[in-house]
């Protein structure tokens, strides 16, 4: 990834939205779409959005530790917050870049296909951060439109429009796809599947309640409703309520983050995990500095999810 | 101070226990502390230790109420000893009742007590049940209410699903899976067979129901409401009947799953107690001694992301305790492995012949060898007794001295497994 890059235009500050409003009017844009079938833009808005954020507070930190179990955050001996809280506050940052009239996708009803995060420098609680969010990389899917939502995160004193850019703290590409809108045309008819899913040794179960999804949205302010309702998750497509992706990713790297930071990772998304579950995981040592993750369906042999970490 | 202070022997002298029952049957209305008084009660009409002022008891339990926060003492409270008997809790999930004694036998062996009585209960049937962590997090704020208003705010919070009651959890917190699916694993990847499973299991029922029919546990076990002997015993068991069964633990292995219900400890409640002493202790009170308690050892192993199976720690802890005292499975007489399932006993033993896992898990520099099974779990052991959590360590080290009383200098060996990746080894030698 690269740092601030100074070729974009200048980046329009915003505020941080509150995610409500912005499924509502994403679900209003949704069905003025569907009343009047306009045609989609097909190119992305140039300029990244820049907001400042307050800092996550310690009640934020303690949720957040409550819903994955791990240890206590006594602010001295664990103070880097993990990466997937940092993701939660800048989530909405990323939404409101795809909420903008000019954004060419439909914002409902987007799936989340991968995540990858740089978690450069530690990144402790009540620091005030600045989120910068832009989107790139509009390409063909075989089931519709991908494109990728590149955060950075720098401390709020830092000038991050500075020529030659700065170093963010925090860096991540989230990778959604818009199902059955062709912008940038089909991909060439792919049907190379790849090798059949053989499960590695389980390290771990997950058993996920109806209400997985309600927790991480307590948690988190993501109240999309594919996540929290089962008559909403139907309206979406989908069979019962699914889990957030980044709870999946929360959960996987609870405990392995180092202190210091300077690791990244990356979770892959496949078959949604469909509330209740049981998830079947797999921690895999790969070398020192790398640990391999698996999620699955232990019933159905179903792949969820992969993951990587490197330290 | 002198120099080097030498330690003296710590003597174990007896032990009592109740039946065990399978869960929910004929302790299913006795609390923990009902049955751990009762097998004191036991010892100490045994051993004549009515009035007797005892050094210390330990014991515990793994499943306990908040409300036996001194077990062990209240339970004290309820016997015929010394009310100036001190008691403490122990645990260490399955390997309470080993630390309870082994921790005794070392304050005999330094001279601070000349007495102690260690032990463990565990109660399946009388398992707490607590309320949700959500329930709980609203009556405790209702609690802190300082006015009528806010309480019933406070109250108002409370949702039908909040209400059912919690079992207390048999997976590991770390891992969200079963001890049962942590050793599947295991067994898989030491390939154990379910042949050899059977056999275990078979050899478990036999050996606990001659044992019983010899008149061995008569001055073991006291009766307890109505039952005589361990009600899991199955004396008439087969390998046919055995085979017949289909697999509960790691299904997801297809047909490469092994473990069953009978090759797996059932649930069980029951309560084991040992008395130790010093040997002028024992000779003051004309009491038998039945072998020394020589050395323990605890072991822990990394099983949270798979590097080693969660039962797999007293492997490492037995290559540790026999380097230090300089000795093979050779000099043992008797082997107790703790049939927490047959393929815990089974993956031990093959981990202990293997010359790899020797090298480079054990850091020796040949393998610790294999155990003659004619010495292995003589007397039963759990997969046909059963396995109240907290009372198998009693229960071994009782029937462990018994059979190497007679046989001055004969040593016996004690493995013991627990949740959290734990396990204790033991040596005891008859006298």
């Amino acid at each position: 990834m690269t740092p601030a890059a100074t070729s974009f235009e200048e980046p329009r500050r915003i505020r941080t939205p509150k995610l409500s409003r912005l499924y509502l009017g994403a679900a209003l844009d949704a069905a003025r779409n569907t009343i009047s079938s306009s045609g989609n833009l097909r190119v992305l808005p140039q300029a990244p959005v820049l907001a400042s954020h307050p800092g996550i507070t310690l009640e934020q930190v303690e949720q957040y530790r409550a819903l994955f179990g791990g240890e206590v955050f006594d602010g001295v001996h664990r103070r880097s917050l993990p990466s997937v809280l940092v993701h939660i506050a800048a989530f909405p940052v990323q939404m409101a870049l795809m909420s903008q009239d000019d954004f060419p996708l439909q914002l409902m009803g987007m799936v989340h296909l991968s995540n990858q995060v740089e978690h450069h420098q530690p990144i402790g609680a009540e620091e005030a951060l600045q989120i910068l969010a832009r989107a790139e990389n509009l390409r063909a899917h075989r089931r519709g439109t991908q494109v990728d939502i590149v955060v950075e995160i720098f401390s709020a004193d830092v000038d991050v429009t500075a020529d030659g850019g700065t170093q963010p703290l925090w860096s991540s590409v989230s990778t959604y796809l818009n199902r059955g809108t062709y912008l940038a045309g089909k991909p060439d008819r792919n049907d190379e599947q790849g090798p059949a899913f053989v499960p590695p040794t389980k390290t771990a179960s997950w058993k996920l309640g109806t209400d997985a999804g309600r927790a991480y949205a307590a948690v988190s302010g993501d109240y999309n409703p594919i996540h929290v309702s089962s008559l909403g998750a139907k309206a979406l497509g989908m069979p019962s309520a699914i889990v957030h992706g980044m709870y999946s990713a929360g959960r996987m790297l609870e405990g392995r983050e180092p202190e210091q930071a300077g690791h990244r990772w990356s979770i892959h998304f496949e078959a949604p995990v469909t509330l209740p579950a049981t998830v079947a995981f797999a921690a895999e040592e790969v070398d020192d500095h790398t640990i391999r993750f698996t999620g699955w369906n232990p019933r159905k042999v179903r792949r969820h999810f992969t993951g990587e970490l490197i330290i | 101070m002198p120099a080097e202070t030498p330690v003296r022997n710590a003597v174990i002298i007896g032990g009592n226990r109740i039946p065990f029952a399978r869960a929910h049957g004929k302790y299913a209305k006795a609390s923990n502390q009902d049955m751990l008084t009762s097998a004191l009660n036991g010892l100490v009409a045994r051993y004549g230790l009515q009035g007797e002022r005892i050094g210390t008891v330990a014991a515990g339990a793994v499943l306990k109420h908040s409300k036996n926060f001194n077990l062990s003492r209240e339970s004290v409270l309820g016997t015929p000893l010394d009310p100036a008997t001190p008691a403490f809790d122990v645990q260490m999930a399955c390997a309470t009742g080993m630390e309870a004694i082994g921790s005794l036998a070392n304050k005999v062996k330094l001279g601070q007590i000349e007495s102690g009585i260690g032990g463990g209960v565990d109660s399946i049937s009388d398992a707490p049940l607590v309320v949700t962590d959500e329930l709980r997090a609203i009556l405790m704020e209702a609690n802190r209410a300082r006015s009528v208003g806010q309480r019933l705010k406070a109250l108002a919070k409370i949702r039908p699903g909040h209400l059912a009651p919690q079992a207390p959890g048999v997976n590991e917190p770390r891992t969200g899976l079963s001890m049962g699916e942590h050793m599947a694993i295991t067994a898989h990847q030491w390939g154990i067979t379910r042949q050899e499973q059977d056999e275990l299991a078979l050899a478990s029922h036999k050996n606990l129901a001659k044992a019983y029919d010899e008149g061995f546990f008569d001055d073991l076990v006291t009766p307890f409401k109505g039952l005589t002997r361990d009600n899991n015993m199955r004396a008439d068991s087969s390998l046919e009947k055995l085979g017949k069964l289909s697999p509960v633990f790691g299904k997801d292995l297809g047909d490469q799953a092994t473990m069953t219900a009978a090759n797996s400890t059932p649930l069980t409640d029951g309560a084991a107690t040992v008395l130790l002493g010093s040997e002028e202790w024992a000779d003051a009170h004309d009491l038998p001694k039945l072998a020394n308690f020589v050395d323990y050892e605890e072991g822990a192993v990394d099983f949270v992301d798979g590097a080693e199976g969660l039962l797999m720690a007293p492997a490492y802890a037995a290559a540790r305790m026999l380097t230090r005292n300089g000795l093979t499975f050779e000099d043992f007489e008797y082997f107790e492995i703790h049939e927490a399932f047959a393929s815990t006993v089974l993956a031990q033993m093959k981990a202990w012949e293997s010359e790899e896992f020797c090298r480079e898990k054990l850091g020796l520099d040949a393998p610790l060898g294999s155990i003659d099974r004619t010495k292995l779990n003589v007397a039963g052991s759990s997969l046909a007794a059963g396995h109240p959590f907290a009372a198998t360590g009693g229960r071994i080290v009782a029937t462990l001295a018994k059979q190497l009383h007679g046989k001055p200098g004969k040593l016996g060996f004690i493995s013991v497994c627990a949740a959290g990746g734990l396990g204790i080894t033991a040596i005891i030698e008859g006298r």
